[in-house]
């Protein structure tokens, strides 16, 4: 095991998560999410909203149309925000709720949201239409993934830095440490980070010509996995300096104790073999926040189910724990891998497994992989979850991990 | 804690103008056409040709630029590589775009696929310099670069890094060119845009010293008035000590005119650069903006074309200027830069 001495980071003040919020294929909040962790309920299943020719192809779509959704929201526009916006403001929205925050101009906000296909799912549908009608001019101004941030900044109103970060699969991940770091530099006490992600034929399509995305439902880390299934759906936190948090008498649901992000500097779309990008991502997570490998009681694993991805992941996570690997599971096996919002997706998850202290199992395993880590198939965890790492990993070798805390007692 | 001082040790672009230096201060080039694409170098000065072959026109300039800074800085793996594209790669999108709307989705090739995702750019770096340092791109419109900056100053600020490269990138296809006019995006000419830039906490030899960013969303013009006097303030400055203010002013009158007008309350009768006239508009033309005023400090003249207004009253040895762009009429940014040169 490797031995990893505190640094100079330690002795920060804390940085607070005051509230959450998700949208995805298992559940339109935390506590219908929850449940579907606990009953081991999947939220892949075959394509109902998104209008694809790929038909075979299992997709973990959230459960509603956005007619619904911006009914649920009293958006009355004629002019419909796209996917990605509507789930991101669903996800805020209970995010802000349980923070007790209402965005004002007294306050200073930040907005950090991670996106890659921003609004391709209007522009899949309306492209040979922008050269010729001018109907549907608008989504040529939400294609990109700025727009996007903007229509959910201007939902709410009153943020006071507002920015997206687009690194695929890792963006939310990477929007949490962005934010993390406007607090811990002292330019705002209040970030609210995250990531969203609709479903396009875009990426369908991409991921499909690369081969692999699963017929059947994914298996992350098992021998016979063949591929990954797609996701959809949004996640955001509140981070709150500790000190504001204290004042504003609102609650800690969790700490976010230290973060890392390293390129695998290998391949655009493989990872290494020896997981280095991972392995780097990882160590710095655990460092930032002064622990050591032995703090740590359960890793949400990046594992896609891609043949390449978690036999990396594996490497990487068994090069910096060594023999005793605390319990690991890939929860894309629920809700597909909803690429630019897992990471914030995941990292709910893992907020939900320490409050309720249960450990997220990783569903249709069955084959142990050569070299492979065993996950974790069972909710009890005979240990308190205190320290959780949460993984996210995107093309280009954009690795990023997330050290989360349960929050300290008072 | 003593503030970490940062300055832009290197800075390269490939734009509309002569690619790689700074031709265009003595001799720029003007254009009468509404969008023209950038003026690209012989790519097998400094990318090997299998390479070049698999990569897509941005990724090139983008890796060109980067290469160059690395080269100027001897900085060869910076702590952090940080891009802001405000398109990403816009025409590998299209053409994966393109066919799965004309041919469906059965006969699509995965490279388009592969290449079209943001992060590429930055990635595609690190991959070919073998840099495994914190790698972030951000999209966010035309503050894509601020945004960009802004990430790299924190870091230093919290002492996590001593070097970054910041990069600004942008192209832009004749179809979507077409789009984007007609919803009315883009000045005039429009154009596609590549810079890098080197930053490190080493004032030897660097080109300029980049004082401080502020980034703010629908700010009021007292937050906005408040944010530069802070900015100034942490420099021990005040606003008579600024030469000169740089703006993406683009050409039109109508839009062009709020800027100018929230420029003359913000800075008075302060001498008003442009530069979107020289290097025309895009998503990266910020970068742009700030690489002219990093050239003036460097060189320490301010050349005639960068005048908003022409002037008798030129300015010699400029020692600072703020950078002011805007996105949108939502998302504002300034940034000072001060002459690292001796008094």
């Amino acid at each position: 095991m490797k031995k990893i001495g505190r640094n100079k980071y330690s002795m920060k003040e804390p940085i607070y998560i005051t509230g959450a919020g998700i949208v995805s294929a298992i559940g339109l909040n935390k506590a219908e999410v929850l449940d579907s962790l606990r009953q081991h309920r999947t939220g892949i299943a075959p394509l109902q909203y998104l209008q694809s020719e790929h038909t075979e192809l299992p997709v973990g779509e959230v459960k509603l149309s956005n007619e619904k959704m911006k009914s649920i929201l009293q958006i009355s526009e004629s002019i419909p925000p796209t996917r990605t916006s509507l789930m991101g403001i669903m996800a805020i929205k209970e995010a802000l709720n349980e923070a007790n925050i209402v965005p004002s101009s007294t306050q200073c906000i930040g907005f950090v949201s991670g996106t890659t296909v921003g609004g391709m799912d209007m522009t899949e549908q309306h492209y040979l239409d922008f050269f010729e009608k001018n109907d549907f001019d608008h989504f040529i101004t939400s294609h990109d993934c700025g727009a996007c941030t903007q229509t959910i900044a201007d939902y709410f109103g009153h943020f006071s830095y507002v920015t997206s970060v687009s690194t695929a699969c890792s963006s939310a991940a990477n929007a949490i440490i962005l934010g993390a770091e406007l607090i811990e530099s002292g330019e705002l006490d209040i970030v609210i980070v995250g990531g969203s992600e609709s479903l396009t034929k875009y990426h369908l399509n991409g991921f499909n010509t690369l081969m692999i995305l699963d017929h059947e439902q994914c298996r992350p880390f098992d021998a016979t996995r063949s591929g990954l299934n797609l996701g959809e759906g949004a996640a955001y936190l509140i981070l709150e300096k500790a000190s504001s948090a204290k004042r504003r008498k609102a609650k800690a649901i969790g700490t976010l104790s230290g973060y890392g992000n390293a390129c695998d500097a290998f391949h655009q779309t493989a990872s290494s073999e020896n997981g280095e990008g991972a392995f780097r991502a990882m160590i710095k997570a655990v460092q930032s926040a002064g622990l050591q490998m032995n703090d740590i009681q359960y890793i949400n694993a990046h594992g896609t189910g891609t043949i390449n991805n978690d036999i990396s992941e594996s490497i990487a996570i068994k090069r910096l724990f060594g023999d005793i690997l605390p319990p690991i599971s890939s929860t894309k096996s629920y809700t597909g891998h909803t690429t630019s919002a897992s990471g914030s997706i995941e990292a709910v998850i893992c907020l939900l497994a320490m409050t309720y202290q249960f450990l997220p199992t990783n569903l249709n395993w069955k084959y142990p992989m050569p070299e492979g880590i065993t996950p974790n198939m069972h909710d009890y965890s005979n240990t308190e979850l205190k320290h959780v790492l949460c993984n996210s990993f995107g093309f280009g070798g954009n690795d990023s991990s997330l050290l989360l805390s349960k929050p300290m007692n008072e | 804690m003593k503030r970490q001082r940062v300055y832009i040790q290197a800075a390269a672009q490939i734009s509309i103008q002569s690619p790689l230096n700074e031709d265009w201060m003595g001799n720029p080039i003007q254009y009468e056409k509404p969008f023209i694409r950038s003026t690209e170098p012989n790519f097998r000065d400094f990318i090997s040709p299998i390479e070049a072959r698999r990569i897509g026109r941005l990724q090139k300039r983008a890796l060109t630029t980067s290469l160059t800074a690395i080269h100027q800085s001897k900085i060869e793996h910076p702590d952090a590589i940080i891009t802001g594209t405000g398109l990403g790669c816009i025409e590998n999108t299209e053409l994966f775009l393109k066919d799965m709307c004309n041919e469906g989705e059965h006969l699509l090739k995965p490279t388009p696929f592969i290449q079209s995702t943001h992060n590429t750019i930055s990635s595609l770096i690190a991959i070919y310099t073998q840099t495994y340092s914190y790698n972030v791109t951000y999209s966010h419109r035309n503050i894509s670069f601020e945004c960009a900056l802004y990430d790299a100053i924190l870091q230093f600020r919290l002492q996590k890094i001593n070097s970054a490269l910041v990069g600004s990138h942008d192209e832009l296809t004749p179809s979507w060119y077409k789009l984007l006019k007609k919803v009315g995006y883009l000045g005039s000419p429009s154009a596609e845009a590549s810079v890098s830039f080197m930053l490190t906490c080493e004032q030897k030899n660097s080109w300029c010293e980049l004082g401080g960013i502020k980034i703010l969303h629908q700010p009021s013009i007292e937050i906005l008035k408040l944010s530069l006097k802070k900015l100034l303030a942490d420099n021990e400055l005040n606003l008579s000590d600024i030469d000169a203010v740089i703006t993406g002013i683009n050409g039109s009158l109508t839009t062009d005119l709020p800027t100018i007008q929230v420029c003359k309350q913000l800075f008075g009768q302060k001498p008003l650069l442009h530069y979107k006239h020289l290097f025309g508009d895009s998503y990266s033309a910020s970068g742009l903006g700030l690489y002219s005023a990093t050239c003036c400090l460097k060189y320490q003249f301010v050349p005639n074309i960068l005048y908003y207004v022409e002037t008798k009253n030129q300015i010699c040895n400029p020692r600072n200027i703020v950078f002011f762009g805007q996105s949108d009429y939502k998302d504002y940014s300034l940034i000072l830069l001060k002459s690292s040169c001796g008094k």
